[in-house]
């Protein structure tokens, strides 16, 4: 247990809780913008981040690459395979007609499923259930308000929020992405101003896959993951996106850090064993009294 | 002791938020009796109906069936008092055949039935000749035309032989020979004492059928009597028509473009499923004309318009200066100039006035977007005072300016304004309308506009074509509208 | 007739079972085991197939009836070692109270929201199972002292006659005058009140069923098992696996899901010298069948096409 004094627990809840919901803040947002916009919910989430963060171990491992060359691997593998996801599973089925307009959610969501546990079993072939982490890029320890911290979660924050602020600033500064944005609130608006939507499906997708890469990898050296984390990584950013609002990105982003706080002071005051109910049971709370969410519109 | 009608209503009230749908709705059917509700989208008519069956609650207000009170009841008890109701989407069980679609409506409300009451298929087949199904009662409801569908739907609505029938839009999507068909199967159903409630938009449609007619707008009844009547009344037609009417037309001769016009729309029919949605239109527009398409609600001038924007398949030709559209994504079409400010505005509500028009300038380099801008301030100037203001908290009259200087900032060679007028108060339209005068003036740009209110379309148009039920029915100059077309428009 | 081709199939399935009941005397007791856990299988997949087909809620988390059924019956049995009818009766009754449970809130809402209050059952019972491992034996799993018999042709030949019983009476369901009001408020639930019907009372008793033959068939599976776990009963990969079992066969088909079931379990026995790679190619047949075939094996058997 170390030292009892209540600051530093504090502290520690703090700092810890503020990595992990950046990263959950990541991914969720990931999701939130890929139901926005394209009104699909990607049951393969976990296992796009868990093959990012393989991807890094393995080049690690394998082809024994610095943890800088890892990590960009990782990413490219994560954005490579959410890309993948777009074009032979999704896009398809959402053009096809042999299958009805109502019925198409319900395929979507089950192709999305299959093909997620088809990464997962893959991963588990290749390279075997077993936990992985990442050789973290900043190594060492520091000191913040006497608290011993991992400079790696310092790291991580620091990334997320830089590509949060990137993502802040792509969809509001730029043509195309607030392009985007427009799409989400309204496609058919978009279509009549000339816009491709397709084109816009590609870039959402791309920029999802570029935000789960960045999140896995980071997953990978804070946490570390296994096959079997992709249940839970799906379930966890579906829960935060309810939680935050269907289709709010920025719903999103205040359910991680709930969401993360939550867990990290269960994990903390209780026991990491329970650290996913008290999430799970505020989750139910909200379905029952407020379905839409904190932010949601749909 | 007086005879109680079958249907009663009074007080009606009904509110979605801050909006009153409904307010203090009264009418009695009798049975052999068909009463027509009328009114354009918005009028709450749709909403009475569902008060009425139980769909919606009803905030206050009394709703009588044959006597008993059954405001608030929920809809499957008011069906079992004795309520029937068509609605105007046809949703039948498709793994069923049409007999077993008319079974259904005749089952027990009880779990545990697990064999079918031989009785209940006898039953269902006469219903079915009564409708006019008994040809294809083995058939499932793919293989079916429309017409067919919609007998269906009748049959389930009248099955238990309910007091009363409420009847949504009957002739939505039917060709004019099965229009007569259907009304003479309504009038049927009324000699046989059922007491009938027909919605819909358009008096002249139901005017053969109705015994009288309610006319209804914004929520609230305006005018009662037999069809006649309510045409006539001088507050319908405001409503519906708006004012007196001057026009400025420029003959067809003027303008240069008379061996190619700038777009030809050739005997273009669509389908939503397999209702028609539009029947063998044909209209054209020469460059740097203004012309005018007028109907009612449900006529099909948004089909149209959605159409030539490439958003819906067709049937039939579209050519824009002889090049045909077909083949064009939707995107590509607006990015060529046929640009839409459509009828549901379709802003982009979270976003501010000036980021909305920047989306409109998207394809134009940013100092040329700025000056389009700029144009489109001195043409609508509240735009420039609410530019940083998010779109959705603009009032109806600005977001309806917004939605048209956004599609504005495409250049367009065609602008497609679909029912601007919708909604908005007089000294709305009069600025609205002024800028329409000034773009025709000063731009080379082809106006096609779409409108319910005749007042506002004729004033500035070159020719106007009446579309009605899915067909052109009209053509020609504004003057002579007014003259051939006035009465027996609505 | 509608009648005629009803029975035809009955008539088909019930003498495809009358054969199948006569394997044992050819068939090795390592395929018989495999059936038997597949004919269980296929109990979910169709009670699955009965929510989803016909009361249209997507339900991504069958495992939580099953599993608490399962897990009711193998608890109780290491507790008190009642007798195993007993157990069994006790699992499918408090499956059938979660089915309530779990209707509840579900019924509000949907879509997306409902599926997720499924999911977000599982994973609670997921939680609770490994959080009280003293009772339930947490992550290892439960061991149960009984089993039902150690023969695998008795074994086999219960799970079949089960199995054929729970089919015709959820088929017959399916094709009765309730099961065509379930498939009417599936479809349309405004309509369907408005031609009379309570739509919330018959979408409760499809639950109610639904969580009746998974609770059922689960216990019995403890008790064939001879254990239970989470990796066996409640973990997701186990409901995605029902579910796909269902979609391959056909939705709406109550019978294909037994199909479905077969062969999905077949299958991944057939792959297992690939090792672990075996689960994956059976995941990539099914998702190129839901791409290619959304009808199913149903589908191309009676080749019906899926309607309008």
């Amino acid at each position: 247990m170390g030292t009892c004094c209540v600051s530093v627990v504090f502290w520690q809840i703090l700092v810890d809780g503020f990595a992990i919901s950046s990263l959950y803040a990541l991914g969720a947002m990931g999701f939130a913008l890929i139901f926005g916009v394209s009104g699909v919910l990607n049951l393969s989430h976990g296992a796009l981040m868990v093959a990012a963060v393989v991807a890094a171990w393995a080049a690690g491992n394998d082809l024994h690459a610095g943890p800088y060359t890892g990590a960009m691997i990782g990413v490219a593998v994560g954005f490579a395979t959410t890309l993948l996801t777009y074009f032979i599973i999704v896009s398809p089925l959402q053009r096809t007609r042999k299958i009805r307009e109502d019925e198409k959610e319900i395929f979507i969501l089950t192709a999305t499923l299959l093909w997620g546990i088809m990464i997962q079993e893959l991963i588990g072939y290749l390279y075997t259930n077993n936990a992985k982490t990442v050789a973290p890029i900043v190594e060492g320890v520091m000191s913040i308000v006497g608290v011993r911290t991992p400079k790696n979660e310092l790291f991580t924050a620091v990334v997320c929020w830089l590509v949060i602020g990137g993502l802040w600033l792509l969809v509001n500064r730029t043509r195309a992405g607030k392009a985007v944005l427009a799409a989400s609130m309204n496609p058919r608006g978009v279509t009549l101003l000339g816009i491709e939507l397709s084109q816009i499906y590609i870039a959402v997708w791309a920029i999802y896959g570029l935000l789960v890469g960045v999140a896995g990898v980071l997953l990978g050296m804070f946490l570390g993951v296994s096959s079997y984390s992709v249940g839970p990584l799906t379930a966890s950013a579906f829960s935060i996106v309810v939680l935050g609002g269907l289709g709010s990105v920025s719903g999103a982003l205040i359910a991680a850090y709930v969401v993360g706080y939550l867990e990290t002071i269960t994990a903390y005051l209780i026991s990491p064993a329970y650290r996913t109910i008290p999430a799970l049971l505020l989750l139910i709370v909200v379905m029952y009294i407020r379905p839409r969410g904190l932010l949601g519109r749909r | 002791m007086a005879e109680t009608a079958p249907l009663e209503v009074s007080g009606l009230t009904k509110r979605f938020g801050g909006l009153v749908a409904v307010k203090d709705m009264a009418l009695s059917v009798h049975g052999g009796q068909i009463l027509g509700l009328i009114g354009p989208n918005g009028s709450g008519k749709s909403t009475v109906m569902k008060l009425i069956m139980g769909i919606e609650r009803p905030d206050a207000g009394s709703v009588r069936i044959g006597g008993v009170e059954v405001a608030g009841w929920p809809s499957h008890r008011i069906a079992r008092l004795g309520a029937g109701m068509v609605f105007q989407h046809s949703r039948p069980l498709h793994r069923q055949t049409v007999l077993e679609n008319i079974k259904l409506a005749l089952l027990p409300d009880k779990l545990t039935r697990l064999f079918a009451d031989p009785a209940i298929d006898q039953h269902a087949r006469t219903i079915a000749e009564r409708v006019g199904l008994s040809g294809v009662l083995d058939r499932r409801p793919a293989t079916l035309p429309f017409a067919d569908l919609r007998k269906i739907e009748i049959a389930k609505a009248i099955a238990r032989n309910p007091k009363v029938v409420l009847i949504d839009e009957p002739f939505a999507g039917l060709t004019s020979r099965e229009t007569a068909a259907f009304s003479d199967l309504i009038c049927e159903l009324r000699d046989a004492g059922h007491a009938i409630l027909l919605v819909d938009h358009n008096v002249k449609s139901v005017a053969r059928l109705v015994d009288r007619v309610i006319a209804m707008y914004v929520g609230e009844r305006i005018a009662e009597g037999t069809a006649d009547e309510v045409m006539r009344d001088e507050t319908v037609r405001r409503v519906y028509l708006g004012g007196s009417i001057e026009t400025a037309a420029r003959p067809e001769s003027s303008f240069r473009d008379a061996a190619t016009p700038f777009l030809e729309v050739e005997d273009v029919s669509v389908f939503y499923g397999k209702a028609q949605a539009l029947e063998s239109v044909s209209i054209h527009l020469h460059a740097g004309e203004f012309v005018s398409v007028v109907g009612l609600n449900g006529a099909g001038k948004t089909t149209l318009f959605n159409t030539i924007s490439g958003l819906l398949p067709y049937s039939g030709e579209i050519r824009r200066e002889g090049v045909p559209l077909r083949g064009n994504t939707a995107a590509a079409i607006a990015r060529n100039g046929i640009v839409q400010s459509p009828e549901g505005r379709e802003l982009f509500v979270d976003m501010t006035v000036r980021e909305n028009l920047d989306l409109g300038g998207q394809h134009l380099p940013s100092a040329e977007s700025a000056a389009q801008i700029g144009g489109l301030f001195e043409l609508f100037p509240i735009l420039r005072e609410r530019q940083s203001q998010a779109a959705g908290t603009l009032s109806g009259g600005e977001q309806q300016m917004l939605t048209i200087a956004r599609a504005l900032m495409m250049k367009p060679k065609l602008l497609m304004l679909d029912e601007p007028t919708l909604g908005l108060a007089p000294v709305v339209l009069e600025q609205i309308s002024r800028a329409l005068e000034r773009l025709r003036e000063t731009k080379q740009i082809t106006l096609l506009l779409a409108e319910q209110n005749v007042t506002f379309a004729l004033p500035h148009a070159d020719r106007v074509y009446v579309l009605e039920h899915a067909r052109i029915v009209w053509e020609g100059e504004p003057a002579r509208f007014a003259a051939e077309m006035g009465t027996g428009y609505l | 007739m509608r009648f005629s081709s009803n029975t035809r199939i009955l008539l088909i399935a019930m003498t495809v079972v009358v054969l199948a009941s006569f394997l044992p005397l050819g068939v090795s007791g390592y395929i018989l085991g495999l059936l038997t856990v597949a004919f269980y299988f296929g109990v979910f997949a169709m009670a699955w197939d009965l929510l989803f087909g016909f009361a249209g809620e997507v339900n991504f988390g069958p495992t939580f009836l099953i599993g608490t059924g399962a897990y009711t019956a193998g608890i109780l049995d290491n507790l008190y070692q009642p007798p195993i009818w007993l157990c069994v009766a006790a699992g499918t009754f408090a499956a059938v109270a979660g089915g309530v449970v779990l209707a509840l809130p579900a019924l509000r809402v949907r879509g997306p929201y409902f599926g997720l209050t499924t999911l977000v059952a599982v994973l609670m019972l997921q939680n609770y199972v490994v959080v009280d491992a003293s009772l339930t034996g947490g992550e290892i799993g439960l061991t149960v002292p009984d089993v039902i018999t150690i023969s695998d042709t008795k074994n086999y030949e219960i799970a079949l006659w089960f199995m054929a019983i729970s089919a015709a009476i959820l088929f017959s369901l399916s094709r009765s005058p309730v099961g065509l009001i379930l498939q009417a408020s599936g479809q349309d639930a405004v309509q369907a009140g408005a031609l009379g019907f309570n739509v919330t009372k018959h979408k409760l008793t499809a639950f109610i069923i639904s969580a009746f033959f998974s609770g059922f068939a689960g216990a019995l599976l403890v008790f064939y098992l001879g254990s239970a776990s989470v990796g066996t009963f409640v973990d997701i990969t186990v409901g995605v696996q029902i579910i796909i079992a269902a979609v391959l066969g056909g939705r709406r088909t109550i019978l294909g899901a037994v199909l479905g079931a077969v062969f999905i379990i077949a299958m991944s026995e057939a792959l297992r010298p690939i090792g672990d790679l075996a689960n994956f190619v059976v995941f990539a047949m099914a998702l190129v069948v839901v791409l290619i075939f959304p009808g199913g094996f149903f589908g191309l058997l009676t080749r019906s096409r899926e309607g309008g």
